[in-house]
């Protein structure tokens, strides 16, 4: 069987019964339509899918999710406690919805613009699924039949936008088992900058779903900062499709950061069109007790004198397992790709499992790419040294691996965006002294 | 300060310590010399905590407590300092960052505050003249990229920085050139004061002119041969290790 054959919740029902934004536009109906169908067709993968080998949706596809949410609030002292950035414009979607009173987007830089996903639609249709591929097994369809919110930004040709944008996804209490389907539209025109940052918390040990596809266009030489923490309930699912096209020059910097969720998976594709550009993709991942984490990255040089760094590093501990998957395609004529990989784990314990694959294809002569994975536990020379140097056993080990996960918080350039994932990383580390 | 008597152990089965006896008083710097394969860092990590060293016979009180109960953690805590003949490197770890925990480690066994950021500023820098290490070093990961000799300097810095009642240097002299030998020794020697005990392990009697220790003991295969001051040092060094097999068994020290 390639696909699940039963699922509880009725998302095709759903998406007809509901009126979603831009139900008066006539493309975003066709595009919603053509997923409907698709969805008909294939449903959810089931592990016989190559891309789902290693990742179960069953206990997804039986869960009944909601998708009518009771309004929230949240005062704004709780608010500033969830947030990772102090000093950010901040777009907050709280239980599925964009909270306009809970946002700070007031007197945004020239050249910004934000906007939740209803009123970014008029404008959309060149980038809407444009990043994406909605063939492929996996939720893209189901997302793009039901998206509700999500955020719309452009940075204008030429503007530097020097406070970063934190996109907060809160689910709350008051609405459990809630599925959310959420679109984010990422445009960078030419020679213009901008830091966001995705951040998916959940507030208590609430029940849900996430579903969001991230789409990114970045036009000749812009650059986009782009960061994502997910630490939602450990009863949560968090399935995420992450794509971005960019033009000759521009340059993505992505970081993904993943610490929560019963189920996260995130596939995430880097589509390099124009000549000189450049993805910087790099992920972290903590897991422990019974948390299932998948990363499925792909990165497409498809035109010459490209380059991209990846570098991936896992922390399992419990009885958790992490999925690596990385893939790098070099086209017929991407001569000069200069491509370099790496995936290194950490186990913390012996019932923990990681199933790594890295994967180049290369159709041109004239290119370097390296790649690597590896698995290992603590130094014991190491722990004896922190050891003989005072520091107790739990103390020894949650620095090591603090240490062992901190160089791909190290490439972050951001001083206070490194400062505030590290603090959040800093927590989650087995306590020491 | 130490006393260790008949001290035998084992490293997968096979006996390397075979019957130690010695006493380090306060303020006493022991040099323990002896050829390769005479049990030198066994004594040592056994004397640390290492794991995979079985103590099968013997005792070694420290400070009145049995040291060999403790973990290496509480050796660490309770003033027992080992620098490593061969110190490891650590990405990831700033040696700042290892210095703080390491000196916290300590003063919380001692009841004592986390140390004032400021006040651990500058006893840092002021310990980094000792062993005439730049600024720069503190910032860099535990001896990731060091050469040998600023590793040994970085092993005795943190001996500088944590104050050690003892302090056993496994051939710290090992791998230095001359200058950088002076240096450590140099800061070794600065270190020396009457409630603090040193224990050198070495091979060579180079060190022990820069350092000069009170007693010297032979160790060849896993017993003290021969006790004498430093004199007998400049023997070793004349007739070389062969001699001291023929002779009857040393007087402790």
């Amino acid at each position: 069987m390639k696909q699940l054959t039963e699922i509880t919740t009725p998302f095709g029902e759903v998406a007809s019964a509901k009126t979603l934004p831009g139900s008066e536009l006539g493309w975003l109906q066709q595009l919603r339509d053509k997923a409907r169908a698709q969805f008909e067709r294939h449903g959810l993968p089931a592990k016989k899918v190559e891309d789902w080998k290693y990742t179960s949706l069953w206990s997804l596809s039986q869960e009944g999710f909601s998708h009518d949410a009771n309004a929230v609030s949240l005062d704004k002292t709780e608010l500033a406690h969830v947030a990772a950035l102090e000093d950010a414009y901040r777009f907050v979607i709280i239980d599925g919805r964009f909270s306009a009173e809970l946002s700070e987007l007031e007197d945004l830089e020239e050249g910004l613009s934000i906007k939740p996903l209803a009123e970014g639609l008029d404008n959309a249709q060149s980038m809407l699924g444009e990043q994406i591929d909605l063939e492929k097994p996996g939720l893209n369809a189901i997302n793009t039949m039901l998206m509700q919110d999500g955020l719309v930004l452009q940075v204008q040709a030429g503007k530097t936008i020097s406070k970063p944008v934190e996109l907060l996804v809160i689910s709350t209490a008051e609405n459990q088992k809630l599925a959310s389907h959420l679109r984010n539209l990422i445009q960078v025109e030419a020679d213009a900058e901008v830091t966001l940052l995705e951040h998916y918390v959940s507030l208590a040990d609430t029940e849900g779903f996430t579903n969001v596809v991230t789409e990114v266009k970045l036009d000749e030489k812009a650059t986009l900062n782009h960061f994502k923490l997910q630490h939602e309930s450990l009863a949560h699912y968090h399935i995420a499709t992450l794509a971005s096209k960019q033009a000759a020059g521009s340059n993505w910097h992505t970081n993904n950061i993943s610490l929560g969720g019963k189920l996260a998976r995130n596939d995430i594709h880097s589509q390099l069109l124009g000549e000189e550009s450049h993805v910087t993709l790099d992920g972290l991942y903590l897991v422990t007790g019974d948390q299932h984490v998948d990363n499925h990255t792909r990165i497409d040089h498809a035109v010459p004198n490209t380059t991209s760094d990846e570098v991936y590093k896992g922390v399992l501990d419990g009885n958790s397992h992490a999925v690596f998957n990385g893939k790098v395609n070099v086209h017929k004529d991407a001569q000069k790709t200069d491509s370099s990989q790496s995936n290194k784990n950490l186990l913390l314990s012996r019932s923990c499992e990681i199933d790594t694959k890295p994967e180049l294809e290369i159709y041109a002569d004239d290119v370097k790419c390296a790649h690597g994975s590896t698995v290992g536990q603590i130094d014991e020379q190491h722990l004896f040294f922190l050891r003989a140097r005072g520091l107790d056993e739990t103390a020894a080990r949650s620095l090591l691996t603090y240490a062992f996960a901190v160089d791909v918080l190290q490439r972050i350039k951001s001083a206070p965006m490194r400062q505030a994932l590290s603090n959040v990383i800093e927590k989650r580390l087995p306590k020491g002294a | 300060m130490l006393e260790i008597k008949n001290l035998h152990a084992s490293v997968e089965g096979k006996e390397i310590l075979r019957g130690i006896n010695m006493t380090v008083n306060p303020g006493e710097v022991h040099a323990i010399m002896g050829p390769n394969g005479a049990g030198k860092s066994t004594l040592s990590n056994v004397l640390a905590g290492r794991d995979g060293y079985e103590v099968t016979q013997g005792e070694v009180i420290y400070k009145g407590e049995n040291l060999l109960e403790l973990e290496p953690e509480e050796r660490a805590q309770r003033g027992v300092f080992l620098a490593f003949q061969y110190p490891v490197e650590i990405p990831g770890v700033s040696n700042i960052y290892l210095l703080k925990a390491a000196l916290n480690a300590v003063r919380k066994y001692q009841g004592l505050d986390e140390v004032d950021a400021i006040d651990f500023l500058n006893l840092v820098r002021d310990r980094m003249k000792l062993v005439k290490m730049d600024e720069q070093f503190l910032h860099r990961n535990v001896n990731e990229g060091f050469s040998g000799g600023e590793k040994k300097r970085n092993e005795i810095l943190q001996m500088a920085v944590l104050e050690p009642a003892l302090a056993i240097l496994d051939e710290t002299d090992s791998g230095l050139d001359i200058d950088a030998l002076r240096v450590v020794a140099e800061g070794v020697s600065a270190l020396r004061a009457e409630d603090r005990s040193i224990v050198m392990i070495t091979h060579y009697q180079r060190l022990l002119d820069h350092i000069v220790p009170d007693f010297v003991h032979v160790l060849s295969e896993g017993k003290i041969v021969k006790s004498g001051d430093k004199e007998l040092a400049k023997e070793l060094e004349k007739s070389g290790y062969s001699w001291v097999h023929d002779a009857p068994e040393g007087q402790t020290a």
